[in-house]
């Protein structure tokens, strides 16, 4: 596969990218928000795949198994068994506005592509817009994170704000190399077994979500 | 010979199709939708036969609307045609700049055209007194707010691309020239899509089907129309829908003829209409998988739209 094909069609999975970080970032159901983000590591995995036949690194395709596997299957799988363990009704309720959410978003993807653009002296392999997009998906899903009240949409989260981190990983060098990659993936089952542990023992222990904590001061 | 054909007959001929086939694609949509239900539903000429029917009726109106009430379906519909003819379907031919086309307007005058069909209907749902019909423009107005500007934004994007905002020029431009199909095309196409589900007053936000007062917002302001004026508006429904579909195609899909040879035509023609039906099976398979959002929540949806066409600016400039 030619550098250009490539250059061309991550910057289509980019396009995805962004638009399954505004549906997530809409949602008002949580397992809207669990499916857009397994898709959303789909596309991720689909650009490991893209950047590894461009460059010919075989890690890369081992990378995009990885994150199919653990991101698009087992992350979501153990989301909506804490749901369904939980019980909890599955509406999310934000504490701004969403239509506030989503402004705020379109300023962070302007603000992405302006620091994007002061660090011209950054060597990319995939030219175009990969670095931006990737910076913009980091920062809007820290955005989801600081905007949701519920636990488990703060985990989605994250979850996006890492399909971000990877991008940009991918759009500066030609990925990581394998074993830190490996090492980050399992910190992030690891992150994600321990929220959801913690999340089901305060709902049995106190019978309340995480966002109701911070009304315990004394 | 060869100017009145390329200045007049084919650019008349596409809006006399885009007439007549306007009924048909909502037929199409609602026999596909049926079968999606798993009911037979009715033939796809239903609508013609609707329309037909409604022609030969006589008028009933309120006492409270005045004669304004009655030119309004005729405006409308005229509002609507106009707004056909300024949408290319198969033939778009470029010379050094400029199209060989009527130059009758840009796709910011559709814009127009169907913002004033629109402000029309609701005008005289409002005139002739009735509680849906004033609900129901309040709605459509609610809503024309949020998907205006979206629809704009579109247009802009594949404008700053195009060097213009004729949509003869846009949809002329073969495929290379505008460079192939990238990430802000793709942002503007998913607006769109969420603008056609919105203009065509398609489930999520609207119910086609529906006579449901409290949940309707187009049908609400037809109401207290009856009888051929009833008709003008429907039939102006379904020549927006298929403009629209055209719209979508001529942004996106810029699969025209180029000159009149008979080949170039018939592939134009063939591309327009596997673009249609695309789109229908599209509207189609949204219709019977989501349910309609609560009116309140329409916003949220909308600035779905609004976001991502906005994005795709940012990113054609940036």
């Amino acid at each position: 596969m030619s550098l250009e094909l490539a250059t061309h069609l991550i910057d289509i999975i980019g396009a995805f990218l962004l638009i399954t970080m505004i549906i997530i970032l809409e949602a008002g159901d949580l397992y809207r928000a669990i499916y857009t983000m397994a898709v959303q590591s789909i596309f991720i995995a689909l650009a490991g795949a893209v950047l590894g036949a461009a460059t010919h690194n075989t890690d890369l395709w081992v990378i995009a198994g990885l994150t199919l596997v653990v991101k698009v299957l087992v992350l979501p799988w153990l989301l909506l068994r804490v749901i369904h363990r939980m019980r909890i009704h599955h509406k999310i309720d934000p504490l701004i506005p969403v239509t506030t959410t989503l402004a705020i978003a379109a300023a962070i993807v302007m603000l992405a592509f302006y620091l994007s653009s002061s660090l011209v002296l950054l060597k990319q392999v995939i030219t175009g817009n990969a670095l931006p997009i990737g910076i913009a998906l980091m920062l809007i899903g820290i955005l989801v994170m600081m905007s949701r009240r519920t636990a488990l949409m703060q985990m989605v989260g994250l979850f996006a704000a890492e399909n971000g981190i990877f991008f940009t990983a991918m759009a500066i060098s030609q990925g990581m190399p394998l074993i830190i990659e490996i090492g980050v993936t399992l910190d992030v089952i690891l992150a994600a077994l321990v929220m959801g542990v913690i999340i089901l023992r305060v709902k049995s222990s106190i019978g309340s979500d995480i966002a109701d904590l911070d009304e315990l001061k004394g | 010979m060869d100017q009145t054909l390329t200045r007049w007959i084919l650019p008349l001929i596409q809006v006399v199709l885009l007439v007549l086939l306007g009924p048909l694609v909502t037929g199409l949509i609602q026999k596909m939708k049926a079968r999606l239900q798993c009911r037979r539903g009715a033939g796809i000429l239903q609508p013609y036969r609707d329309l037909l029917k409604l022609l030969r009726k006589g008028t009933v109106q309120s006492d409270t609307s005045g004669s304004f009430f009655r030119v309004v379906p005729v405006l409308v519909l005229g509002a609507t045609c106009a707004a056909a003819t300024l949408v290319p379907v198969f033939f778009a031919p470029v010379t050094a700049g400029h199209a060989a086309l009527l130059p009758l307007g840009d796709a910011l005058l559709l814009a127009g055209w169907f913002a004033l069909a629109r402000f029309l209907t609701a005008i005289a749902a409002l005139d002739a007194g009735g509680a849906f019909g004033g609900m129901g423009a309040s709605r459509e107005m609610t809503v024309a707010t949020l998907v205006e500007p979206a629809l704009i934004l579109v247009i802009f994007s594949v404008a700053i691309v195009a060097g213009t905002t004729d949509l003869r020029v846009i949809a002329g431009h073969p495929v290379g020239m505008r460079g192939s199909f990238g990430a802000a095309d793709l942002l503007a196409l998913f607006a769109m899509l969420i603008l056609l589900l919105a203009e065509t007053g398609r489930i999520p936000v609207d119910n086609p089907d529906t006579h449901l007062e409290l949940t309707m917002l187009h049908e609400g302001m037809l109401l207290e129309h009856s009888g051929p004026g009833f008709g003008c508006l429907v039939l102006a429904h379904h020549i927006k829908q298929i403009v629209l579909i055209a719209f979508v195609q001529a942004l996106f899909f810029p699969w025209k003829a180029a000159n009149t040879n008979p080949q170039a035509l018939v592939m134009g023609l063939g591309a327009f209409i596997l673009g249609t039906l695309a789109l229908s099976v599209f509207l189609a398979i949204v219709e019977s998988t989501y349910a309609k959002l609560r009116f309140f929540n329409l916003p949220q949806f909308l600035s779905i739209s609004l976001l991502s066409s906005f994005l795709a600016v940012a990113l054609r400039l940036l």
